[in-house]
């Protein structure tokens, strides 16, 4: 599976006054597990609210492969291969895992309303051919058994995994993962570890995360890009990332308060 | 593992299939389908065989639900599953009304404009005019939304309350109105013409509107049906529970959100049409409280609060109580002597029907927000466990 390399280049993303993301670049290989972290307020989500296409950039490009992404609405975005799973899991309740998973379909299948209302012969197969893919997915991620509950009856851990079997539905060949593991307990988080390390290797795809767990993240990821007040202080493997000076500043407070700690 | 495939890319990335794939409960096609398929052909037969033994008045009434029945189902597809409150309905139910009426209406008349169409093709295009007049407000739709659209969505009544009295020429103004055509299918007159038996009972105007109105909320049910349970019925309900994960799926939100508007009009519409053949004439309201007024937009949000949001069974049961229990009070209300009062303060079945489906209303909002949907479905699964016990 040839997969495109995410370019994300000199991105600044202002609100008013407020830099949220400040000349941001980095690049997610073909193939690669890539974790964005850093404190919170750094400008993760803001980061993948603009390759997503929830935000505008204010600045700078955004390039998938030979796509511009920036130039195209975030519906289109989800047909040139980018699926996202959302922080809060932004799935419908009384819905069905199945209809909640068939949604990620939308963009590779047609029909509007006459077309659904009439049933028509080739709706109906085209219905039946994804439901099974989606189905395929769902087992995929272990959830096959649940695929006609309600995702409101399902606990968390489940709900967690229906959304990313939503964004695979996309068929994407960029995941984009927004805190997988916020609030799981360890046993989940190493589970989901597993899982995401599947969906890599099995697929092919390239996965962009975004994690406050840094033992999932230094556990599963091939490289690091660390964020903080909307800069890129650090970009490396997880070692060269952990023994940054800058990265370490950054999560546990300067040097002078560290010093004054210490004295 | 099955070939998706549309898309090139679904094959290439399938996952390879799980050691041991945990048993899916296989889509319910047992005896609850068989029996759920039943009683829905049991009563669509009932409805067939009503016109061989009820009057006139009670036809008369049962049609007026059925009116109900295909405005409740627009809306509760609007607002129940898209999100989008609209207060708008019965400005589109003028519209399609007065659309009907033009249409079909006689040429050459020197101050009513008349178009001479047949009958099927004003009904078909009373239904896409309402349809476009739904797509006109996309706009507005796509920038406001909750009860600011619901506001919004209000200001086309008095919108339509001004033209209805204003637009003489269409709409034969508020005096005398303007009666329709008769409805006319392929030459077939629904209308006292010509004679027509069914076991010994004359099947007449009354009896031919029934089955037409039948036959329109058939079609109006399961095309609702269909698209709820299908590709686009999904894109309603995910523009609903959140906009942003929606349009990462793939869905563009404003297309999708004036393409229900646009459906729920059309409905509308055809309630419209459906409301002047029942009236047997189309009279613009003299205050905003009328067949067009406020009073019928709350009435729809009522059925299919009641009935139980975005659902389209639901919106027929609500319907059946919203319009149908002003006609059946008024029946019985002779039978057993009220005074059936006038004028200010009178206890109208009107009045009274109001003050029940207000109260249905509390009941659901308090106790059953899924409304009778939620209700029936239960039931539904309380028989499937009780069943799969015995087995």
């Amino acid at each position: 599976m040839t997969t495109a390399e995410l370019r994300v280049r000199e991105v600044t993303l202002r609100f008013g006054g407020l830099y949220a993301l400040d000349d941001v670049s980095f690049t997610v290989a073909p193939g690669a597990l890539h974790a964005l972290i850093g404190p919170n307020g750094a400008g993760k989500s803001s980061c993948f609210n603009v390759i997503s296409g929830l935000y505008r950039a204010s600045a700078g490009s955004v390039t998938f492969g030979e796509h511009e992404l920036t130039a195209y609405r975030p519906n289109r975005r989800a047909r040139l291969g980018v699926g996202r799973a959302f922080q809060n899991a932004a799935l419908s309740p009384h819905s069905t895992v199945l209809d909640n998973v068939m949604l990620g379909r939308y963009a590779l299948t047609r029909g509007g309303f006459l077309a659904c209302g009439l049933r028509l012969p080739w709706t109906r197969r085209e219905e039946r051919r994804h439901a099974a893919r989606a189905a395929e997915i769902c087992d995929f991620l272990g959830i096959g058994a649940a695929l006609h509950t309600p995702v409101g009856g399902l606990p968390y851990g489940a709900v967690k995994r229906v959304d990313i079997a939503r964004a695979l539905a996309v068929e994407p060949s960029l995941l984009l993962l927004d805190e997988p593991a916020a609030g799981m307990n360890a046993a989940e988080t190493a589970e989901l570890a597993g899982t995401i390390r599947d969906v890599r290797d099995e697929l092919g795809i390239s996965i962009l995360l975004v994690e406050h767990d840094m033992g999932l993240v230094m556990d599963i990821a091939d490289r690091v890009t660390v964020l903080d007040f909307g800069r890129v202080i650090a970009d490396g493997t997880p070692a060269e990332v952990q023994a940054d000076p800058e990265v370490v500043k950054a999560y546990l407070g300067t040097d002078n308060t560290e010093s004054t700690e210490a004295g | 593992m099955s070939d998706t495939g549309t898309d090139a890319r679904a094959t290439t990335t399938a996952p390879p299939e799980p050691p041991q794939a945990p048993p899916r409960p296989t889509p319910r096609r047992g005896a609850q389908w068989w029996v759920r398929k039943a009683l829905w052909l049991a009563l669509f037969l009932v409805l067939l065989a009503l016109p061989l033994y009820l009057e006139a008045q009670w036809l008369k009434a049962g049609q007026y639900m059925m009116v109900g029945a295909v405005g409740a189902i627009g809306l509760t597809l609007l607002t129940g599953q898209a999100g989008q409150l609209s207060l708008a309905h019965a400005f589109f139910l003028l519209a399609g009304a007065t659309s009907y009426t033009v249409l079909s209406g006689p040429t050459g008349d020197p101050e009513l404009v008349g178009f001479g169409l047949d009958p099927l093709l004003a009904l078909l295009g009373a239904v896409a005019i309402t349809a476009v007049l739904g797509l006109a407000f996309a706009p507005v739709a796509a920038r406001l939304r909750g009860i600011y659209l619901g506001v919004a969505s209000l200001a086309l009544v008095f919108l339509g309350l001004y033209l209805g009295q204003s637009a003489e020429s269409l709409t034969g103004g508020t005096s005398t109105g303007r009666p329709p055509a008769t409805f006319e299918l392929f030459g077939f007159p629904f209308s006292n013409d010509g004679d027509l038996e069914i076991a010994g009972v004359p099947i007449r105007e009354t009896e031919r509107v029934w089955y037409l109105f039948l036959a329109l909320v058939v079609i109006a049910f399961l095309l609702a049906r269909g698209a709820v349970r299908g590709r686009i019925g999904r894109a309603w309900r995910a523009v609903r529970d959140n906009e942003a994960s929606a349009a990462v799926m793939g869905v563009n939100v404003p297309t999708v959100k004036a393409g229900v508007f646009a459906v729920s009009s059309a409905y509308a519409g055809l309630a419209g049409v459906m409301t002047v053949l029942w009236f047997d004439i189309l009279k613009p309201d003299e205050s905003e409280f009328g067949t067009y007024g406020i009073n019928v937009s709350i009435a729809y949000l009522a059925m299919i609060i009641i009935g139980g949001l975005g659902s389209v069974p639901g919106a027929l049961v609500g319907a059946l109580l919203v319009n149908g229990l002003p006609q059946v009070l008024a029946l019985y209300s002779t039978q057993l002597g009220w005074s059936t009062g006038t004028g200010e303060g009178a206890f109208t079945p009107i009045l009274i029907s109001s003050f029940v489906y207000g109260a249905a209303i509390i009941l659901v909002v308090l106790f059953e927000p899924g409304g009778l949907a939620a209700i029936g479905r239960r039931i539904g699964q309380r028989l499937t466990f009780t069943r799969r016990g015995k087995e």
